[in-house]
């Protein structure tokens, strides 16, 4: 990834006498919307896992969702010009990625990515490897759960669950109101808890 | 006092539920029930964290990125007439134009016995001998009118007229020229 100054060769250039990847959000947008593609793979760089979050959750495979994410900072590329900053940057690429996903999600059937694939690093000197490894299956089997909500509810509940995202936040990503969130964040739960069962 | 209704229950776990209707929950049992369920669910669902990605896979993620945005960029660019919903029609049509050219048959001129035969071929002569079986009672003036005659038509029948029709053809002609002055 490039980190280098940007040569005052425009206008918004002038205020960009540091490096890149020192800049905030806003700065680097205002440097792509300029030509700048090094800004942009800052912006890559910087957002990447947490658009892939958003994919993975939805498609719970890897494959699927480093393809859904490359799709959606393409699409933020081509619509850097239309982000007007009203809400933060992330939230402006949750919005495309979950748009992405429901658009690609409907088209296709939801594969999950096999057990063996999916372990994860645990901490055996606290937790021990039996108690690691029962905490990993659940997760798989929580993934899962959540891969087979209704596409409203699984995009509701990743960006509140995950991402911390308001329910007014929501309901713009989604085009909806916030009664509908509410609703269906409380369908969603209400799913899951029903295909999980009361034993965590 | 009803129940809690999902907005409220939503709320409740958020710590957002009005005073009147936390005043139901604090009595009701279904409702806690209901809302510690939902409580558990959500702490087990963020718990599932996802498997994390090799290292690598992030440098290479960016690169494929950057590979897309190129792509993009160059389907997008250059003259207009050059993309491809242009070009394909286009290409479509020479296609079926060439196709045309090389499937059709046509007499090869460098062949100067084939160029002779060609007008004495089968299939010519008997076109030309239902033509002449068509046109063969229209006289001279119906073929004129027809615009069937061609310059010089006129002149090939004068001459093949016989020496009393020559000369009935000349006092007609005075006759007619008289007749025009006067």
């Amino acid at each position: 990834m490039t980190h280098e100054s940007v040569l005052p060769v425009r206008p918004w250039t002038v205020a960009l006498v540091k490096p890149l990847a020192e800049l905030d959000d806003s700065e680097l947008v205002s440097a792509t919307i300029g030509g700048s593609r090094e800004a942009f793979e800052v912006i890559v760089a910087r957002h990447r896992r947490a658009v892939y979050q958003v994919c993975y959750r939805f498609v719970n495979n890897h494959e699927d969702a480093s393809d859904l994410a490359q799709d959606a900072f393409v699409r933020a590329w081509r619509g850097m010009k239309t982000f007007k900053g009203e809400s933060a940057l992330s939230t402006w690429l949750y919005r495309i990625a979950v748009n992405v996903c429901l658009n690609r999600v409907s088209a296709k059937t939801v594969a999950t990515e096999p057990l063996e694939s999916t372990e994860q690093v645990a901490d055996v000197r606290i937790e021990g490897a039996q108690h690691a490894m029962i905490r990993e299956e659940r997760a798989v089997a929580v993934r899962k759960a959540i891969a087979e909500l209704p596409k409203k509810q699984r995009a509701t509940l990743i960006l509140r669950a995950y991402h911390d995202m308001s329910h007014q936040q929501i309901a713009d990503v989604l085009g909806s109101s916030v009664g509908a969130v509410k609703a269906n964040f409380f369908h969603a739960l209400a799913n899951l808890k029903k295909n999980l069962g009361s034993e965590p | 006092m009803t129940h809690l209704t999902p907005d409220e229950l939503i709320d409740a776990m958020e710590g957002l539920l009005a005073a009147d209707r936390q005043a139901h929950l604090a009595t009701c049992d279904e409702c806690q029930g209901q809302l510690a369920g939902l409580s558990i669910t959500l702490n087990e669902t963020k718990l599932a964290s996802i498997p994390e990605p090799s290292p690598l896979f992030w440098h290479h993620f960016s690169e494929r990125v950057g590979a897309a945005i190129d792509h993009d960029a160059r389907g997008t660019s250059g003259p207009s007439w050059l993309r491809w919903q242009i070009l394909v029609p286009l290409g479509v049509a020479a296609l079926i134009i060439l196709g045309l050219m090389v499937t059709v048959p046509k007499p090869d001129v460098r062949d100067p016995s084939l160029a002779l035969q060609a007008p004495q071929a089968p299939q010519a002569l008997d076109s030309w001998a239902m033509v002449t079986e068509l046109v063969g009672d229209i006289d001279l003036d119906t073929a004129s009118a027809a615009g069937v005659i061609e310059p010089g038509v006129a002149e090939q029948a004068v001459l093949h007229l016989t020496a009393e029709e020559q000369q009935e053809l000349t006092r007609l002609l005075k006759a007619e020229l008289q007749r025009a002055k006067s």
